[in-house]
């Protein structure tokens, strides 16, 4: 049978509202993905080239200044610095957050609340007020130039945002979860284990892509903790182009560009278990 | 299986006296339902039983160990929640053989386990299925099956069927008694829905407000009711109660009716007490006059509200009684079937 044409006065305003989501949409991406292509093709001008044409195409295409990029040293280097730092400040930050957030979700104890808006509190401080502080205790450690002496301090200011985030997640599983599991042989331990920690990979992944990127583009802890031109993470890698007269921007660009492409690869990885919905099924909704 | 014995539980949140000295024995293989309206304090009992709420005080034994400060998971107890409470990131066949994962029993073990159980509860085709993929009944059954695969000594039912429709409320009430007549197992089931309790437990604890009003088995408790409150809770539709004095060996109630007392009630002249008659037992042709407000046919029975001195009374007849409203009925009742009680404390006289 054929069905009725649809009401035309119904139908339209859903086609407006739809058209309108889309441009909105395609003014926030090309917000977001001019720039990445101004500096994506800026790395295959010359120097002379990118400041008279900073934004069209490139009139010569310098494949040369990219390959000598990927085929220099110094530019893995670099990346592997940064990997090494950014995976190992990922890690402590959601093995620490973790326990943390999971002990304040289920556990009471005197003085909780205390703890918990202390941490909260770190989240006032940017890093630049700690420095001299930090500085200070990280040389007193004896943990100067070295990657330990840059991850710590890194996952530190990381922690007050995942806990935060981890202990809501955790307080929003269902109370009877813990119930069932107890009653079911479960410890805490095994209840974290077993439960907790595989309901969690949303947030998980959301914490760890946060740290990752927060890590991977951070510029003044390493300045001031690193000395040394070998454990250099990539934002001091940069300096390199940066000489004391000129700056040559053309391969900044390059180099940046270049450096995009590893923290693309983890959150492309990642993304996937940013899905909601992994608790559905728990309890009746 | 196991014994369960509650002896003078107290349960205290903060300043809020929750459960005031419960004492209960149950015996192995009992099926007892502990029944009462919402917060009087079911859940918290059974949630002691359980070992997931602490014990404020008295004695709470399974299997003739005290075992207060135990931790669940040394209790040798399965519990079946009101929302289920399964893992939803775990299959059908996971969060059955969950516990005994837990319990490092053999792999091979676990399965054959797993599988009886599924059989028992027509899971079998569902064991690789994820609970968001289940309707609720089919949830409510695996829920049912991560509890048996244990073979635990005590099950604990809170409220298991509240979330199902009534069609499938009523043949899981029959799957559940089928269950413990092949199993065996000491169960303590949670409702507030007397019908629930009447139908399938061995016996009845009726609590109200933090305390055990009366035990015993269903039928004891429709015919003796203890008190007014297990009297007006027990029974569908509920009980009529009317305030009034003896007089000249009969009841003669405020609304103005007068009826017989049963034989062994111990009341003296002039004493003031509560009558009660339920619907079902009100019968046709008495010396009662009622003037009919509603009438409900059912087909099988006819259930009339009638007003009777301005108090409202139900009458629940076998027969269809062609009555419109505003109509006179004379009715009456066997006073063998009728109850009094105290005024003041409710108590049965
Ligand atoms: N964790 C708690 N803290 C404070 N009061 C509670 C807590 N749990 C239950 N209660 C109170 O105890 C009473 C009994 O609750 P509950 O056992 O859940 O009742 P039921 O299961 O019979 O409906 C209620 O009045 C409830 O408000
Ligand atoms: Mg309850």
């Amino acid at each position: 049978m054929q069905s009725e044409p649809l009401d035309p006065g119904l139908r339209k305003p859903w086609n407006f509202v739809l058209l309108y989501k889309y441009l909105v949409l395609g003014f926030v991406t090309l917000l977001i993905i001019a720039p990445l292509i101004t500096t994506a093709l800026g790395g295959f001008k010359s120097a002379a080239d990118l400041r008279t044409n900073p934004f069209g195409l490139p009139t010569v295409w310098h494949w040369n200044q990219y390959t000598d990029i990927l085929l220099g040293i110094d530019y893995w280097r670099y990346m592997g610095n940064s990997m090494l730092i950014s995976a190992i400040s990922v890690f402590v930050t959601l093995l620490c957050s973790t326990l943390a957030a999971f002990t304040f979700a289920h556990v009471k104890f005197f003085g909780k609340e205390f703890i918990v808006g202390y941490l909260m509190v770190g989240l006032l401080f940017p890093v630049a007020t700690a420095i001299l502080p930090l500085f200070v205790k990280v040389r007193d450690m004896g943990l100067l130039n070295t990657y330990w002496g840059v991850i710590l301090p890194t996952s530190a200011f990381s922690l007050g945002m995942s806990i935060l985030l981890m202990r809501n997640m955790f307080e929003k599983l269902p109370r009877e979860l813990l119930s069932a599991a107890l009653v079911d042989g479960c410890g805490y331990i095994r209840f974290f284990w077993h439960i907790t920690l595989p309901l969690s990979r949303p947030i998980l992944a959301t914490v760890g892509i946060i740290a990752f990127v927060a890590s991977w583009n951070q510029y003044v802890l390493p300045l001031i903790l690193l000395n040394s031109e070998e454990r250099y993470p990539w934002p001091l890698g940069i300096m390199e182009y940066q000489g004391e007269f000129t700056t040559d921007w053309h391969l900044i660009l390059a180099f940046v560009t270049l450096t995009v492409i590893p923290a693309i690869v983890v959150f492309l990885a990642t993304q996937k278990y940013i899905v909601a919905g992994l608790t559905a099924g728990a309890v009746k909704g | 299986m196991a014994t369960v014995e509650i002896t003078n539980i107290e349960k205290y949140y903060g300043g809020y006296h929750a459960l005031n000295d419960i004492n209960v024995d149950i015996a192995d293989g009992e099926f007892v339902v502990l029944v009462g309206p919402s917060g009087c304090g079911k859940s918290t009992l059974l949630q002691m039983i359980a070992g997931l709420e602490t014990i404020t005080g008295g004695e709470l034994r399974i299997g003739g160990d005290v075992v207060n400060y135990l931790p669940p998971k040394q209790r040798d107890i399965a519990m079946v929640f009101q929302n289920y409470a399964l893992y939803p990131h775990m299959t059908v066949g996971q969060n059955m053989g969950f516990s005994l994962r837990i319990r490092r029993d053999p792999a091979d073990e676990i399965k054959a386990k797993v599988e009886r159980a599924a059989k028992i509860l027509n899971l079998d085709q569902l064991l690789d299925r994820f609970p968001r993929e289940l309707s609720g009944g089919q949830r409510q059954r695996v829920a049912m099956g991560r509890a048996i695969v244990r073979e635990p000594q005590v099950f604990l039912f809170d409220e298991p069927l509240s979330n199902l429709d009534a069609k499938l409320r009523l043949s899981m009430r029959t799957e559940i008694k089928e269950l413990h007549q092949r199993l065996k197992t000491t169960t303590i089931y949670v409702t507030h829905d007397q019908d629930e309790a009447m139908t399938m437990a061995d016996r009845i604890v009726v609590m109200n407000t933090g305390v055990v009003s009366q035990i015993g088995a269903p039928l004891d408790l429709y015919d003796r009711p203890a008190n007014t409150f297990v009297a007006g809770f027990i029974g569908s539709p509920a009980m009529n109660f009317m305030d009034g004095t003896i007089q000249g060996g009969k009841f003669q109630a405020a609304n103005g009716s007068s009826w017989a007392l049963p034989s062994d009630a111990k009341v003296t002249e002039g004493q003031r007490c509560t009558f009660g008659v339920r619907p079902e037992f009100v019968e046709a042709g008495g010396d009662v006059a009622a003037k009919v407000i509603v009438t409900e046919p059912t087909g099988s029975e006819t259930q009339i509200v009638a007003d009777m001195g301005g108090e409202h009374f139900t009458c629940l007849f076998n027969e269809r009684i062609a009555a419109q409203p505003g109509d006179t009925l004379k009715i009456g009742a066997d006073p063998e079937k009728c109850h009094v009680f105290d005024i003041e404390t409710g108590l049965r006289l």
